[in-house]
């Protein structure tokens, strides 16, 4: 019923590539260095997801992109165009913001026409251009309406229409998805990823949202504090996160805090609290005997076995209490008493849980494959990942 | 037992009286002066009304010595007409101003209220002797145009912050994001949006210069405006023709307002639902 790619009369089409190159962009307003020489190659026609807590910069980098805010220093190339200065309209990018900013005063045909109108096209030509872009969101049957009389849903695809109208290079989202109910949420973001793949541009994807992340971006992108703590395929930034901060922030991992005893061949021992003993792989690094490690333990790669161990508990292991037991459906998410101050959860298949079920209170003894345990690289930064929901708005 | 439920509260009929009270203190002067504009021909300034017709309209029109009614208005409603469009100008214009703080800004915002402030009086007195000092002559659009504005334009910059304050600034931003140039922006989507903020302070930019007596007594020379006029009628005119022009004035301003109120709600609806 449509074509994929819209007609090339929009220069910004022709004009190519929607790569987009930081180099050192730095951002500073007054004292507060909101966003610190960050270095990033986001490749043409991918879906990049930037994700942090508030505050962390992730939207004043894509603000930057998009022409909405000056960098106080370094450089953003699209394509191979340095495009610092450039109003909006000349980077061949297009932004969806939070509020999806609908006039309120334009019927949706009159929204998604803006662009044209203010390029000075006739208003038939504007209007077989609105229809097929209305089409591509399903929105057609609402051309008349006003914004008000919208869901959120619907407005939201209509802003997509109305940003995807300037043929862009790369699509702008900022936290697209936050103003949605969980079940609009997961539906609109499967027609993003549906259609990024259809029109083949290069989207950059605001969110504060982890299973929003994964689920869309082929790279993800985690902030801590204006600079960049991790930027990788989903999966390598949640089952490797490079740090405790990525660990702790994307969820899937527990992490342990140690000194390191020595290097044993191919793996790392390391003294964890109350006389543990971990080991783990050293992939690698070649830690100094008595320095501090962080591990990370993949929560869904714990066993748990009722009882306290008599005597040592042996390596890969620890003794605790269970605090909470939450059904999450194919889950149980097991929280035991906190380890040197930080959380501990266990996620345990189903049928493993009901074969050997537990309750607050029970004592158990968790232990791990050494294949579940990473060596994390040192903190750089102290950044605060276990409120990432503290503050929303402020970013 | 069901009674029980919906028994009001002492508190209930005594807040009732209080307002019922305050109603008619409000509205029951201007309905009385209403009623008695059809004060028949043999009828006086005070109840009973002796019949009912329209001759004090007649005389407010006819006869000269009800004082120049007429001239009074022509000069009026050009007045307020000329302080409804400069009180919009500029404190629309002056409102964009202060969206992005500038050097000396809050200086010049206090220089502003400053005249709400001031009573108006005092404010017409010292325009008054800066005319004579210059040597120019007081008449209703020169000095008396002044003083209006030092009344509407605080209002009128006042109504525009509330209004600018609420207008989301990804509006602006998703204009030029579409390609709109700065005033592109400004005349397809700003104005658009806040032009129901407009419509108010034209109104209050009209009905507070149509209205003005103390800012006007002493500014407007020689020839009065409506106000004055009728205040000057009642030290010397006693007839209900007094009360007939009182309905008519009041009938003007109360259009004005219809009007405004009437378009913003039009513009709203228009907004809502498309027709």
């Amino acid at each position: 019923m449509l074509r994929a790619a819209p007609a090339p009369k929009n220069a910004a089409a022709q004009r190519g590539s929607g790569e987009i190159r930081l180099v050192n962009l730095t951002k500073t307003f007054g004292d507060l260095q909101a966003v610190k020489a960050i270095n990033l190659t986001v490749p043409h026609g991918s879906y990049c997801c930037m994700i942090g807590p508030s505050g962390c910069g992730k939207t004043t980098i894509l603000r930057m992109i998009a022409g909405h805010e000056t960098p106080t220093s370094g450089e953003v190339f699209i394509g191979d165009q340095m495009v610092v200065g450039l109003p909006p309209v000349q980077r061949g990018t297009a932004l969806m913001f939070q509020s999806y900013a609908l006039f309120p005063h334009l019927s949706v045909r009159d929204n998604v026409a803006f662009n044209l109108k203010m390029r000075g096209d006739a208003k038939a030509a504007r209007y077989a251009r609105v229809d097929e872009m209305l089409a591509l969101v399903h929105m057609t049957q609402f051309a008349d309406r006003m914004p008000a009389q919208l869901s959120g849903g619907q407005q939201q695809r209509v802003a997509l229409a109305r940003a995807l109208i300037t043929n862009p290079r790369v699509l702008l989202l900022d936290e697209p998805l936050s103003a949605l109910d969980e079940f609009l949420r997961l539906r609109m973001r499967g027609e993003l990823k549906r259609l990024q793949n259809k029109l083949g541009i290069t989207f950059v994807h605001v969110t504060h949202t982890q299973p929003e992340a994964i689920a869309l971006a082929d790279t993800v992108v985690v902030m801590n504090q204006g600079s960049i703590e991790q930027a990788a395929s989903p999966h390598d930034v949640y089952a490797y996160p490079r740090s405790s901060y990525v660990a702790r922030f994307m969820g899937g991992q527990n992490v342990l805090t140690g000194k390191v005893r020595g290097v044993a061949g191919d793996s790392v021992l390391v003294d964890g609290p109350g006389g543990a003993l971990f080991r783990a792989p050293a992939s690698g690094q070649k830690p100094s005997a008595g320095s501090q490690a962080n591990l990370a333990v993949r929560r869904d790669m714990i066993e748990l076995r009722r009882g306290k161990a008599s005597g040592d508990t042996g390596e890969n292991s620890i003794q605790a209490n269970v605090e909470t037991v939450e059904y999450q459906g194919i889950y149980h998410k097991v929280t035991l008493s906190r380890i040197s101050g930080e959380e501990f959860i266990v996620m345990e298949p189903e049928a493993t849980f009901f074969a050997h079920p537990v309750a607050p209170g029970d004592a158990v003894v968790a232990s791990w494959d050494i294949k579940g345990l990473r060596l994390l690289e040192p903190d750089r930064a102290a950044g605060d990942a276990t409120q990432p929901y503290a503050d929303d708005r402020a970013s | 037992m069901t009674k029980a439920h919906g028994k009001r509260p002492w508190t209930f009929y005594v807040l009732a009286t209080l307002f019922t009270l305050f109603v008619i203190f409000l509205y029951g002067p201007m309905i009385s002066i209403f009623i008695l504009s059809f004060q028949g021909p043999t009828g006086g300034l005070v109840f009973p009304l002796r019949g009912v017709s329209l001759t004090w309209f007649g005389a407010l029109f006819g006869q000269a010595r009800t004082g120049d009614i007429g001239g009074a208005f022509s000069r009026s409603l050009p007045l307020a007409l000329i302080v409804l469009v400069l009180t919009v100008l500029i404190s629309v214009t002056a409102g964009f101003a202060f969206r992005r703080r500038f050097r000396g800004s809050t200086a010049i915002f206090y220089a502003a209220i400053i005249s709400l402030i001031v009573p108006g009086l005092v404010l017409s007195i010292g325009i008054l002797v800066t005319f004579r000092f210059l040597d120019l002559r007081a008449n209703w659009y020169g000095s008396a145009l002044g003083a209006h504005l030092s009344w509407t334009l605080p209002f009128g910059l006042l109504i525009m912050f509330a209004i600018l304050g609420r207008l989301n600034p990804a509006y602006e931003e998703a204009a030029y994001d579409l390609g709109a140039s700065r005033w592109q922006a400004v005349s397809h989507v700003v104005i658009p949006i806040v032009f129901p903020g407009m419509i108010a302070v034209a109104l209050f930019g009209f009905t507070l210069s149509y209205d003005e007596f103390p800012r006007s007594w002493l500014t407007v020379g020689s020839k009065n405006t409506l106000p004055i006029e009728i205040w000057t009628m009642t030290t010397n005119v006693t007839s209900p023709a007094l009360y007939a022009l009182g309905t008519v004035t009041t009938a003007i301003s109360l259009t004005a307002i219809a009007l405004a109120i009437g378009s913003i709600a039009y513009i709203q609806r228009k907004r809502a639902m498309r027709l």
